[in-house]
């Protein structure tokens, strides 16, 4: 996969701050966390042929700080840390299996979850809500790589 | 292709910015220093969703609501109608209740208008036990008539609209009557070319006529029509009084009969007085 144009990763990011605004609060009550916006930006960092700047990972987390009301600076710094860890192991990364690629990423979104709560929700801050996010944001990307090798699977038989 | 690892100086920007950002986040959670952006973005967002409903979704919904709108005025018409009919349900049983037939200036009028002295004298019930009326074998009713008349009524036969209740047997203050289906009252009746005295037994709406098979050999139908004969000179003949009930054998040659009446003196307030014949 390519590159994806700014614009388009300023839209996909808006309709998924959207979704994720509706899924959250019916997802909590079951003390699962998905940051989608989170994962489909590092997904699309990941997905890149070049590096993708520090400064573009900034200014998109500032960009999902306003479109989510979170607190300025903590989506551009997260963001900026995962941005900089995929391009420091994005060769590293092609000696792992889906499943660990799986894994990282889950771990990801739970530190991501964490320190968010930190800022955010300390007051409620719960390991019995990271836990729960880390099994099911793993399950959940195991899940769709499997379904996805399965689909290009079936695509390169016909 | 092969990424390229990040260099020093991408790693030193990278530092700085998540430095920058740490800075940004101190700054907006100590100070709230970005609010005027948030809330900029929030009201463009409103106004946003705002103008975008008023120009795709409500056009939409206004389409639909034209397309819907002829079946909601059928439904609407039928809900109309029906609250219309218990209006005039409504409306018909406090007239009869309190306006109209209350108002004995409009009957009077009514009553000379029309010259109904000469057939028969309009009166209004004054009492009616209906608890007796239901309960009991004494069926009373005490009436009151308009136009007060210097004429003797005891005697005179009651009737309102669908046929003969009683007949006038006390006039004290009101003129008191005695139904049909009072215990002590007795009507001739017949029916083709058979006679019968029928006589109440307190029960509401019924009164009874037992004949011996002997006399009257022809066999009673039900439904057949029985008309006031005439005798005794207190009812006019041929009025109907009702038609046959249930028929009950009491023994090998008696026949035991009931007549349900046509006349309900709970139907009107407003009845009609007969002179005596």
């Amino acid at each position: 996969m390519n590159n994806v144009s700014i614009p388009k990763v300023i839209l996909i990011l808006f309709i998924v701050d959207y979704i994720e605004s509706i899924t959250a609060p019916i997802l909590i009550q079951a003390f699962i966390n998905i940051p989608l916006t989170f994962l489909v930006f590092s997904f699309v960092v990941y997905r890149s042929n070049s590096n993708p700047g520090s400064i573009f990972a900034f200014f998109i987390g500032l960009y999902v700080d306003i479109i989510s009301d979170s607190p300025i600076g903590l989506n551009a710094m997260l963001f900026c840390i995962m941005s900089h860890l995929i391009n420091s192991y994005s060769n590293t990364f092609r000696l792992f299996s889906y499943f660990q690629i799986c894994l990282f990423f889950s771990a990801s979104s739970l530190f991501f979850i964490g320190f968010k709560n930190l800022f955010i929700n300390i007051e409620n801050f719960s390991y019995l809500e990271l836990i729960t996010s880390f099994i099911f944001n793993s399950f959940l990307l195991i899940t769709l790589s499997i379904s996805r090798f399965n689909f290009l699977r079936n695509i390169s038989r016909r | 292709m092969s990424r390229v690892a990040p260099t020093r100086g991408s790693k030193t920007i990278s530092f700085l910015l998540i430095s920058f950002s740490a800075l940004l986040l101190y700054l907006d959670t100590t100070y709230k220093s970005f609010e005027g952006i948030k809330n900029t973005y929030k009201s463009f967002e409103i106004s946003t969703s705002y103008v975008l409903k008023k120009l795709a979704i409500d056009p939409i919904l206004y389409i639909y609501e034209i397309s819907s709108y002829k079946a909601y005025l059928i439904k609407e018409n039928k809900e109309l109608r029906l609250a219309l009919d218990e209006s005039h349900l409504a409306n018909f049983i406090i007239s009869k209740d309190s306006n109209f037939f209350a108002n004995d200036q409009l009957i009077e009028a009514f009553i000379i208008k029309n010259g109904l002295d000469d057939i028969f004298h309009l009166a209004k019930i004054k009492f009616f036990d209906t608890q007796l009326y239901f309960c009991c074998s004494q069926h009373r009713v005490f009436i009151e008539i308009f136009n007060k008349p210097s004429i003797e009524f005891i005697g005179s036969p009651v009737i309102n609209s669908s046929g003969i209740l009683g007949q006038i047997i006390h006039n004290n203050n009101f003129l008191e009557v005695l139904l049909l289906t009072d215990e002590s009252h007795v009507i001739p009746v017949e029916s083709e070319n058979y006679f019968c005295n029928a006589e109440g037994n307190g029960t509401t709406g019924k009164i009874y006529c037992t004949y011996s098979t002997l006399l009257w050999p022809e066999e009673i139908k039900q439904g057949q029509k029985f008309f006031s004969s005439g005798m005794g000179g207190v009812y006019p003949r041929g009025l109907l009084i009702g038609t046959v009930g249930e028929i009950k054998k009491i023994d090998e040659s008696i026949i035991r009969f009931e007549i349900d009446l046509i006349a309900d003196p709970l139907q009107e307030n407003i009845l009609g007085v007969l002179e005596n014949l």
